[in-house]
């Protein structure tokens, strides 16, 4: 029995975690939710930007990030647009273009932002690194075009908009490593502010970067974008989900107890 | 007639605007200088001038720029009061510029500054403020260079023991005696990637023993071009070994460049062709665990080695084996013992043993109120 | 021959870009930019290698009557489809944006959610309290785990500020360890492959 329960068969394990998750989505529990320090540092930056300032928005995950980061990406939209903020959108990654456009497409809607003046989409360019540099230089060197084909200089927002200069943060949305590209060659070489929301995966990495002031922010998983929803006041996915994440949590440290529990009684009875 | 009307509304409007300027005390921007942006590759000019006391009246400044003959233009939007510098991006490599700053105050009222000489952009070819980046490569590279050389005098050098290469060829001979395949990854890392070519090193090693003992040794890729470079080095290896017979084109293939679809193809080579033992080197992302814990569950023996720190518990968690960080690098001169090899490993703990003393130094100098250290190390970008 | 070209190349390029790093000036930049764009230029050729290889894969497969043999003709409708619709309409293409939203997307998703499964059987696998290291990580994860939710704080109200000191502290301070020895790493290869020691890459040792 207790090497049973200590060699307990994956699929039980498996078929726990899904109980555990749709289970609480009927339930629709509404725990409290405390703002962590780094969520709340972007959430400042960005609150204290001067309307009409500009930021950029980098959409680097595809549809394996999409649960985590969407909601991330759809709450740091909501404030640019409440706060008349501008928003640049790109993408590094070949999957995200479709995934980007929609969001901005319909947050706009949502809180009333007008598609070349409050915000663009720029889309995607193969490069990475070279992307991050070249902007650096000159915004319309790697982007001719916006997403829909518009040349940059017949869209309002990018007048004035010539490279880094102009912009005050740049927010990456990110499921790889591209948040140390970023910090590498756009904020050490043209001192461009740079936060991130990475998925739960990565979260470690990013707090070395956190700590020197590399980054100014950053949205920790689907738990940062709840702790953003709360900030921004306005509930939606994050906040649904971070509570179901706690019952999976809870499942988790329970079977990890149980385990020991059976470790330790089967380790009395061998001594 | 017409013409006395003109000129005296053109004296009224100067009048006005002298003295709204003098009413208010607005004088113009002092010492402004204008100078090539230091290490740079020539496309800026910096613009520097004295600070305005504060009841100045100054609300704001306007670039203004000529060039050669030209007239003086204005560049930028405003700058506000209290701005002493300004950057100047939007020149053309090669030709001169001069600047004049003017004074804007909350009327309106403008004053300019006496124009700087022309100056040029101009590209250096060396970055000053990289001078003790500069320094440090050369000395690490030299102390490398030095123990190579040391290694191939014959000086025996101890490198201690790493359980997940020890066990390399355990799992090949677990492999063999089961009659299964060995399936080695390379992760998502692309060919330019250090963690990958380090990967392809113990490949070439693990495919030397695969060919003397006939194991098949199967490779999925993310990247075409590492596929490519794989094929030679499990070739190079099956013929150094003189079995170029058992070399198999097909064993080492591309699934897909998207993460989780090559995740996907490689769990299902896994749980169909059930290999003896799994290698996981390289670059590893989210899919980490999701591979790891598939060949858990068939049992395979698993050695993972990757630089991606974040990675680390999951592998440790779910492979037998796991090589830490630089333990990656270290592989192939552990594996190989060639001499060379083994210098550079020296090296690289001479390098350890100076960065060590380094922060000793600077914490105990830090401590003492002494900080250049600290200031020298936050120069170095 | 074979073998000294390349490295002749590797080691030139390699001095080359290092040294670029280190100067501003308009030509090293643009030799940055004209190689980067080389490698760019490489990779759509080798892209082409991949898909005859793939496909040459699947197709062996099907002659072979190999096991699972029928799903290489998944693969063929999926390459099939997809270059028919993408190359002349291009993404924007609302049969393209349909297939991507709800083929690939929903595809890409349950292999990541996979993780949430195996992240559970890994965690009740590896944390046991077999030795005092051990314990410690037992603890640490607990703590981690239930900071991060809104129930740790539930539970005892300091789980979130305790998580977030283990993440800033202990976490970073072992984390920056790695990161050095693996620079390090790093270099010593680099310069191990740019001076021509390190050549097993190109096939072999000698």
């Amino acid at each position: 029995m207790l090497d049973k329960l200590m060699n307990m068969d994956r699929r039980i394990v498996f078929i726990l975690v899904a109980l555990a998750v749709i289970i609480p989505t009927k339930l629709r529990v509404n725990l409290p939710i405390s703002v962590s320090e780094p969520t709340q540092k972007l959430y400042d930056y960005i609150d204290n930007l001067e309307a009409d300032s500009t930021i950029m928005i980098a959409f680097n995950y595809g549809p394996a990030g999409l649960p985590e980061l969407h909601p991330m990406g759809r709450a740091v939209l909501k404030q640019c647009f409440d706060k008349d903020v501008r928003v640049i959108g790109v993408t590094l990654a070949p999957d995200a273009p479709t995934l980007a456009n929609t969001l901005m497409e319909e947050i706009a809607q949502e809180s009333g932002a007008v598609a070349g003046k409050d915000y663009v989409f720029l889309g995607y360019r193969p490069g990475g690194s070279l992307v991050m540099l070249g902007m650096g230089t000159s915004i319309a060197s790697v982007f001719e075009n916006d997403y829909n084909g518009t040349a940059l200089a017949e869209i309002p927002i990018m007048e004035n908009i010539t490279n880094y200069d102009q912009i005050s943060l740049l927010v990456d949305f990110a499921s790889g490593n591209t948040t140390e590209g970023w910090i590498n060659y756009a904020n050490t070489q043209y001192n461009l502010q740079i936060a991130s929301g990475v998925t739960g995966v990565i979260i470690a990495q990013m707090y070395p970067f956190l700590q020197t002031g590399q980054l100014v922010g950053l949205i920790a998983g689907i738990a940062g974008a709840a702790e953003y929803e709360r900030l921004i006041d306005a509930p939606a996915k994050g906040m649904q989900w971070i509570n179901i994440e706690s019952f999976v949590h809870l499942l988790i440290v329970g079977l990890v107890i149980l385990g020991n529990i059976a470790f330790f009684i089967r380790n009395r009875q061998e001594e | 007639m017409i013409k006395i009307t003109q000129w005296t509304v053109v004296c009224l409007v100067l009048c006005l605007s002298i003295s709204t300027a003098f009413s208010q005390g607005l004088s113009p921007p002092a010492n402004v200088t204008a100078v090539d942006t230091a290490n740079d590759d020539g496309s800026s000019i910096t613009l520097k001038w004295d600070a305005a006391p504060e009841d100045s009246g100054i609300s704001g400044y306007q670039i203004l720029r000529r060039i050669a003959d030209g007239d003086l233009e204005e560049i930028g939007e405003l700058l506000p009061a209290g701005t002493t510098t300004y950057v100047d991006s939007s020149i053309e490599k090669g030709s001169a510029y001069a600047y004049a700053v003017r004074a804007v105050s909350e009327t309106e009222a403008t004053v300019d500054s006496e124009q700087t000489a022309p100056v040029k952009g101009t590209g250096e070819w060396f970055h000053t403020g990289k001078i003790s980046l500069f320094t440090a490569m050369l000395l690490f590279g030299a102390v490398i260079v030095w123990n190579i050389y040391y290694a191939r005098s014959g000086k025996d050098i101890f490198v201690r023991r790493i359980p997940g290469l020890e066990a390399v060829d355990e799992a090949i001979g677990r492999a063999t005696e089961m009659g299964r395949s060995i399936l080695y990854t390379l992760g998502l890392g692309r060919v330019d990637d250090v963690p990958t070519i380090a990967s392809m090193t113990i490949l070439g090693q693990v495919a030397r023993r695969t060919a003397d003992y006939e194991t098949p040794l199967r490779v999925p890729c993310r990247d075409p071009i590492v596929m490519n470079v794989v094929r030679e080095v499990v070739r190079t290896a099956y013929l150094d070994e003189g079995r170029p017979d058992v070399y198999n084109e097909e064993n080492v293939f591309f699934v897909s460049e998207s993460q989780f679809a090559y995740a996907a193809g490689v769990d299902g080579i896994m749980l169909r062709e059930k290999p003896a033992a799994i290698f996981l080197q390289g670059q590893f992302f989210a899919e980490s665990l999701i591979l790891a814990e598939t060949g858990n569950s068939i049992g395979a023996i698993q050695i993972a080695g990757t630089d991606s720190e974040h990675q680390l518990p999951f592998f440790i968690a779910a492979c037998d084996y796991t090589l830490i960080g630089e333990e990656l690098y270290a592989a192939s001169a552990y594996l190989s013992r060639e001499p060379m090899l083994l210098g550079s490993l020296r090296g690289q703990d001479w390098g350890k043993v100076l960065i060590f003393i380094t922060m000793i130094l600077g914490v105990i100098l830090e401590l003492s109120g002494v900080n250049w250290i600290t200031t020298l190390l936050q120069k170095v970008n | 021959m074979k073998r000294q070209v390349p490295l002749v190349l590797c080691f030139l390029f390699g001095v080359g870009i290092i040294l670029t790093r280190f100067s501003p000036h308009p030509y090293s930049q643009f030799f940055y930019e004209e190689v980067n764009s080389w490698v760019l230029i490489i990779t759509p050729f080798a892209l082409v290698l991949a898909t005859v290889t793939l496909i040459r894969a699947h197709v062996t497969r099907i002659r072979r009557r190999t096991e699972y043999w029928q799903y290489s003709f998944i693969v063929f409708a999926g390459i099939i489809t997809m270059v028919v619709i993408g190359v002349p309409y291009g993404p924007q293409h609302f049969v393209f944006e349909w297939l991507f939203n709800n083929i690939q997307v929903p595809m890409d998703a349950t292999m990541f959610s996979l993780l949430a499964f195996f992240i559970a059987s890994a965690a009740y696998r590896a944390f046991r309290a077999r030795s005092f290291e051990a314990t410690l990580l037992l603890v640490t994860a607990i703590i981690v785990m239930l900071g991060n939710v809104p129930v740790g704080d539930l539970i005892w109200s300091e789980t979130s500020s305790v998580k977030q000191w283990i993440l800033n502290n202990p976490n970073l301070s072992a984390r920056r360890g790695i990161i050095l020895g693996v620079s390090l790493g790093v270099i010593s290869q680099s310069i191990r492959i740019i001076l021509g020691i390190e050549r097993s890459y190109l096939g072999g040792g000698d």
